[in-house]
């Protein structure tokens, strides 16, 4: 209810999406919104480049082959408002979902580089 | 859409990586010199000692310098934690060698970040290293001077006493 009440007022730009959640930036608050998981939480520049790394240091291939791993895992972001709990299959969409994410902010920066910021 | 990344930080991802891996490798130089020191100390080189303190003292001071640039361009400097120390040599000159060792691994280390700067094109962090290739110029050239020493006085009769005697006298002053 709260972050209903928070995003009422955020313009969302949408950044990447997969058939299993979204990546919304807002420019005014300088910040992310990722749909994933039944939830929508924001994240700050600090929070999504530690959520990413957080996300592709998981050895999904290990925990497929080690019988005594749990099918899940917690996400704690030190400093984040948000942890996850998700399992192996949700792990693989979320990154997916990342690195498409990643990859769009890339190419935001060489448009904004090659548009407004050379000179040439 | 706001390139929010490239506003809040100069250094990309893996250039902040390879930056906290270095403020370790420093950290790391500093400690293994303050164990040089102590085993300078307690094996009776006192000239050699006081070396290695401010061989120490450099390394901390280059650390803080990498740290404060990852910070003042927007990234996160880790404190790192430094652990397996070697506290005992089997002679006076392995000290010295391992000294040269130590730098060396630093130069090429730093070597690494500017090649990654080159592909990257982040041309302020590599003019920010240029810094540290002139101080390695020196700190190379010291390691090596240290260990002819060895050679040319030789360390028999009171040759280890003689070595001593000349550390504190080695110096680099280059116009280049």
């Amino acid at each position: 209810m709260q972050v209903k009440e928070v995003v009422d007022h955020v313009t969302f730009i949408e950044v990447f999406t997969t058939a299993h959640g979204a990546i919304y930036q807002s420019d005014s608050e300088s910040c992310w919104y990722i749909d994933f998981a039944g939830k929508l939480a924001r994240f700050d520049y600090r929070c999504l480049l530690k959520l990413n790394k957080a996300i592709n240091s998981i050895d999904i291939e290990q925990k497929l082959m080690d019988a005594q791993s749990p099918d899940m895992e917690i996400i704690f972001i030190c400093a984040c408002d948000d942890t996850y709990v998700l399992t192996l299959t949700q792990i693989i969409h979320f990154k997916e979902l990342l690195q498409g994410t990643f990859v769009m902010l890339d190419l935001n920066q060489i448009i904004y580089n090659r548009i407004y910021r050379t000179a040439v | 859409m706001k390139d929010i990344i490239r506003i809040k930080s100069l250094l990309s991802t893996e250039i902040e990586e390879v930056l906290n891996q270095q403020i370790k490798k420093e950290a790391q130089s500093a400690s293994i010199y303050l164990a040089m020191a102590s085993w300078c100390d307690r094996n009776g080189f006192d000239n050699s000692a006081d070396y290695f303190y401010k061989q120490s003292e450099e390394e901390r001071e280059h650390q803080l310098k990498f740290f404060k640039y990852v910070l003042d361009m927007g990234g996160t400097a880790i404190s790192p934690e430094v652990t397996n120390i070697k506290i005992e040599y089997n002679s006076f000159r392995e000290v010295f060698e391992d000294a040269l060792e130590q730098e060396v691994s630093v130069t090429e280390s730093i070597k690494a970040i500017a090649s990654r700067c080159y592909k990257e094109q982040d041309f302020v962090t590599l003019e920010f290293l240029n810094w540290f290739f002139k101080e390695q110029r020196e700190e190379e050239y010291k390691a090596r001077r240290a260990l002819e020493l060895f050679e040319v006085i030789g360390e028999e009769g009171t040759g280890r006493w003689e070595i001593d005697r000349h550390i504190p006298k080695i110096s680099y002053s280059s116009e280049a």
